[in-house]
Order: structure tokens, then sequence, then C-alpha cells
């Protein structure tokens, strides 16, 4: 069975080639959404645990840090008792540098305290004038920008801190960011609570970090439906080339598998020639694919992480969507007549 | 290898087709005895290769009965039928049918895999088939790079692949040139010599002087010349029935007649009826086909019986 399945492959090889490059490219985009996807859903835990914070102290009506304007006089402060708590300022603005300016999250942080930034490269700003920034912004260390129209230096680099698809955070004092967000040091966005938390005044609600990690994801949810409607599509598509290769190959050997099941081949064995074959392309597809996402990842306009699962539960998939789309061709098998063997032209 | 008789007793076969009944087989009966060859003689479309696939298990008769040795072949069913195929039966089928992606060695050696047979005795059998076949040195050429003669060398190498005490070789010489037709009738002898059975369908001439036994597919007497005659039938009274074997051409004198197609349903539809002057059924005598309709007097009718030639030299050349 396996000679045979093999020799065919052999015997037909443009077509397999052909299709076989056609479903990679499927395949390749289906790692690219889920990587697409799997970044969606990683980027707000990773960058929320980077806070440090179990509870977020918030005003009472706002649903998120990042997601609405939160805003709060600095004295509430005070008013939340916790083991351990930090002010914290949350506001979008922009960064610019050489005329391209950058859409941006800023987050004003007391210094060694919560929601300090974690440095990969550099230092953490501690002064007036100092900013760092998340590393896909791809402004080094030492250069000058401004942001919001003020001048910064950035004397450090982060990773993984960016929130709704990539929106990368810039990490400022906690005045400097008053300044910019508010004109005064009198009012800050949240309270960042590690530790226990007493019973809250009136006024003020707190969120768990997982709570705000959801509330994060949430605008980014008719997105990930949409690539989930792709990648179904996409499956269907790699199904339809397989199963359209796999229909055509029982066709063109129609006369192969009558004369095999005249001298007495059983059909499972010529079912599991058809079924390997379909498989041999699926997997073959699927590995020329886990190459080719290596180099259209990095120029997707997102963030892509394609999770380690990918790597196999792309293929377990790709084998039983081979098996269900070669179905057709296989009841072809199944109904081809030996006695066809004994007419027309063959080789 | 040797195996019983073989013993065909009033084997039917009966298409329906286009809503009609065809009988490519009509109660064929004969025998024949290991380490004979028979052909099956007679026309294309006359049933010879409806024959080869009943008695390898591939069509099931109608009716009758087929039985090599102890094995009632027509009894059999499913499973029963895969194992005497596999087991008992050796096929050649027209025009090689040999798989276009498999070496010559291939070609024998992966039916033989296929139906259980250990992948390196299946090779070592391959070889020494093709050895036998004088093809040992083709063993790794993909069938587009042989010759018509030696592809139907491997044909027959495949199958006698599990030494089969019955091979049916369907026109194993149509298509070939006269020295590689001599090369696979040689070929036949030695295998019949051999103690096997082998039965041959073909129109090719060539076979009938080794063959042991010859079954004419279409009666030999049926194009026999026979003296221009009157013949009368009463209405309603049958002249002949659809599938009847074709002997003669008729001219009606008097009377009127219908001719009828008998459907599968058992209704018939009239496709014409005819009067004096009128002729019918000249087209089965002349290609040696059966009746492909029944004709039946309308009234009574006193009718003109011609052969074939005397038909086509004294009425058609005068219409």
């Amino acid at each position: 069975m396996i000679l045979l399945t093999f020799r065919d492959l052999v015997y037909r090889k443009t077509r397999f080639i052909v299709v076989t490059i056609l479903g990679a490219v499927v395949f390749a985009l289906l790692f690219v959404m889920t990587g697409l996807v799997n970044q969606f859903n990683l980027e707000p835990a990773e960058t929320i645990e980077q806070f440090g914070a179990d509870q977020w102290v918030l005003p009472e009506g706002v649903s998120a840090p990042f997601t609405s304007v939160s805003v709060m006089p600095a004295a509430a402060f005070d008013a939340v008792e916790a083991s351990r708590k930090s002010p914290v300022v949350i506001t979008r603005s922009s960064v610019s540098q050489g005329g391209e300016t950058e859409e941006v999250v800023l987050i004003g942080f007391e210094a060694d305290g919560l929601g300090m930034p974690q440095v990969v490269e550099g230092r953490a700003s501690g002064a007036e004038g100092e900013v760092v920034l998340d590393r896909s912004l791809d402004i080094d260390v030492g250069a000058d920008i401004t942001v919001a129209g003020a001048p910064f230096t950035v004397v450090g680099l982060t990773e993984a801190t960016t929130v709704l698809a990539g929106i990368p955070f810039a990490y400022l004092t906690l005045a400097d960011a008053q300044m910019l967000a508010f004109t005064s040091t009198e009012v800050i966005s949240s309270v960042l609570v590690s530790g226990e938390l007493a019973p809250l005044p009136p006024g003020l609600t707190s969120l768990s970090s997982d709570d705000v990690v959801a509330q994060t994801l949430q605008p980014l949810e008719g997105a990930i439906a949409s690539i989930d409607l792709v990648r179904a599509l996409l499956w269907i598509v790699a199904a339809i080339i397989v199963g359209a290769v796999v229909y055509l190959s029982a066709l063109d050997r129609q006369r192969d598998f009558a004369v095999l099941k005249a001298v007495g081949a059983p059909n499972s064995s010529l079912l599991g020639s058809l079924a390997l074959q379909a498989v041999l392309i699926a997997l073959g597809a699927v590995a020329l694919a886990a190459i080719i996402q290596v180099f259209l990842a990095p120029r997707f306009p997102l963030p892509v992480t394609v999770p380690a699962r990918a790597f196999w539960q792309l293929p377990v998939l790709a084998v039983v969507m081979a098996l269900a789309a070669g179905a057709i061709g296989m009841r072809k098998v199944l109904r081809s007549d030996p006695s066809q063997a004994f007419s027309g032209a063959g080789a | 290898m040797t195996v019983g008789p073989l013993i065909v007793s009033d084997l039917v076969v009966e298409f329906i087709h286009d809503g009609y009944a065809i009988r490519p087989l009509d109660n064929l009966s004969f025998q024949a005895q290991a380490g004979e060859l028979v052909v099956l003689l007679g026309p294309s479309g006359c049933g010879k290769t409806t024959l080869l696939s009943c008695l390898g298990g591939i069509l099931t008769p109608t009716s009758g009965t087929i039985r090599l040795g102890d094995v009632d072949v027509t009894a059999m069913r499913g499973k029963q039928l895969d194992a005497y195929r596999r087991d008992d039966i050796g096929f050649v089928f027209q025009a090689f049918n040999l798989i276009p992606s498999l070496t010559a060695r291939e070609n024998i050696a992966v039916p033989l895999t296929l139906t259980g047979h250990d992948r390196k005795e299946s090779f070592a059998r391959a070889d020494e088939l093709l050895e036998q076949v004088g093809l040992a040195d083709r063993a790794n050429h993909l069938p587009s790079r042989l010759s018509g003669g030696q592809m139907q060398r491997v044909a027959v190498a495949r199958g006698l692949g599990h030494n089969p005490p019955l091979l049916l070789a369907d026109e194993p010489t149509a298509n070939l040139d006269h020295i590689q037709a001599e090369a696979i009738i040689r070929l036949l002898q030695g295998l019949r010599d051999d103690g096997r059975m082998i039965v041959v369908s073909t129109h090719d001439a060539r076979l009938v002087p080794i063959a042991d036994r010859i079954v004419h597919m279409v009666p030999p007497d049926q194009h026999e010349e026979r003296p221009t005659h009157d013949v009368t039938f009463a209405a309603g009274e049958s002249i002949f029935e659809q599938g009847d074997p074709a002997d003669l051409v008729y001219v009606v004198k008097t009377g009127e007649v219908d001719v009828i197609r008998v459907l599968a349903d058992g209704g018939e539809e009239r496709l014409n009826h005819l009067g004096p002057d009128q002729y019918f059924g000249e087209l089965g005598p002349f290609l040696g086909f059966p009746r492909s309709a029944s004709v039946r007097a309308h009234t009574d009718v006193v009718l003109t019986a011609y052969s074939p030639r005397i038909f086509r030299e004294k009425v058609l050349h005068k219409h």
C-alpha cells in the first residue's frame, strides 16, 4: 500500500507539488491568524502582569483603566488602605521623533512603586524629562523625542508592554505624566494595590488584575471573532484543495483500483492508499507552511505569536480534515466496479 | 494448481439499458478440462467479456451456473468471491491495464502484497515471472517505456502471480502486431502445457489452431445461406423476438407487421409499423448481433425471407 501510494505521488508529482504549495500558503495563513489571535489574548495578560498589582482601585463607573478615561483626586490615594499601594496615571497620548508620530499609552509611575517599568535595556525613568518606551516603537535609548509635544529623553526600553493590539507604553515619572495628562499633580488615574485591600470609601471601586485583563481584551473581541471566521474559511479552502486533489486522484486511478479489486485486493488496502495520499499531502503542506510562516509573520503589521501548540494541533487537524475531505474520493474507490478492469484502453 | 473441470450451464446475463433489456449471454453452456486452452470466439459485443467477468467472479449472472471443480462460482458472494478471484483466477485484461505509476516488477508484485502475500516473496515471484515471460531486463521500466507486446507479457505475468489454476485472458492479442501476437500465443501455449486451464476471449482467428476447445459465442451456422422462401403468419403471431439470434431478413409481401421494443418492466413500445414492400430485420444478420426488437404480425401476413447475402444483392441494391 505504501509503495503504491508513494509511486503514485511520484508519478503525478507536478500536481501534488502544486497542491502542496497551495495548501502550504493556506496553512501558513492559518498559522499567522492563529498567532495573531494568540497574541491578542496574551498581550493584556503579559502587560498587566508587569504592573505587579493584585487590585486596581478606580472611580466608580469606570469600566477599566485602559478602555475608559479614569480620573480621581490624588487625595483618594490616602483613603485607600492596603498592604502596598501606588498611584498611577494612565492616559492615551503620542510620541514623535523625526516627524513620525506614534500613538502610545502614557503610564505615570511612582519610583520604586507598583507599576514601575521592568526595563530590559537602559534604566527606569527617575527624573523629569525622562521616558522609558516599549521596544516595539523602535526608538533607541538616548534618543530625544517629544511626548504630547514636550521634550523627553529615552532612558530605557521595555518589552511586551502594549495593549489593544500593539499600542505601546511610554513610562514617565508620576509628576510628568500628571502634568501632561491633567496639567495638575492633584489628579491620578488609579491606585495599584498589592496584598490585602481594606473596604474602599464611597465613590471608589476595585478590579482584580484578571478583570482588567478581561476588560482590556473586550474591544478586540470583534476583531478576534472576525479572524476566527477567516480561519474557518481558510480551513474550508484547505479542505477543498486536499479534497479536490484526492478526488481527481481517485478518478484518474479508477481503472487501477478496478484492476486491483478484480485480482482480489481488499477495499481497505485501496482506501488506505488514497487516505495515506491525502494525509501526506496535508502533512507536507503543513510542514512547508511552518517554514513559510517564519518569514511571513514578521512582515505582518500586527504582532504575531504562533503558540507552540499550533505546531501539533494544526497537523492533527489537517490530517482529520484531509481524511474528511478525501472521503468523496474514497467513496469513488469503494464504488469502483472490478468489471471496469475489462473495459477500455489502459496503460 | 490443477483444478477440476469448468462446467458452464444455461448461463444467462441480462442487462437493463435505456429502459430495455439486452441479453449478451443467452443460455450458454460448455465444459472445459484442466490443461485446456479454451477460445471464446465471436465478434465484438457478442458477450465474450461478459462471460469472462462471470467466470472470474466479477459479474453475477442472471441465471445458470458456473462450476469450477467442486466450487459453485455462481453461488458465491462478497468475500467468498474476493477469495476466489484472489486464489483461483488470474486475469489478463484487454489493453493490458497495467498501473502506470508502477514498474513492470511492481505491477506484478504489488497486487500480491495487497492480497496478503509477503513483500519479499512477492518481489521474488515477480522476478521469476518476468524471467519466464522474457522480460527480466525490463523489470524496472514503467509501462510507458514498454512496447505493446511487452506490456501484454507483463499483464500475463501479473495474472500468473499467485499461480492460479484458471487464467482468463481478454483479447490478449488485440492491438499487437504479428510478431508480438506470436510471442503471446507461444506464452499461452506454454502455460496451458503446465496443466493450467486458460480461457481466452478473442475475435483473432490466429488463436483458433492452438485452441483445445472453441466456444462460438455466435452460432457458427448463423450466417449459412438459406434459400429464399415465403413464410406466413397469422395476425398477432410473433415473427421473431427481441434477443433472438438473427439469421434472415424479411420483406413484407402482403399484410402489415409491428416492430416492438420490449422494455425492462415487461411493457412494450411500438417502434414502427410496416406494410407491403417494406423490409425489416436486416442489421442483426449483417452485424452478427441478436435481434434488437420483436416483430409481430399486425394482420395476416406473407413475408419473403432472405439470407443476408441474397437480400443485399437482390433487394437492397434495387432500392
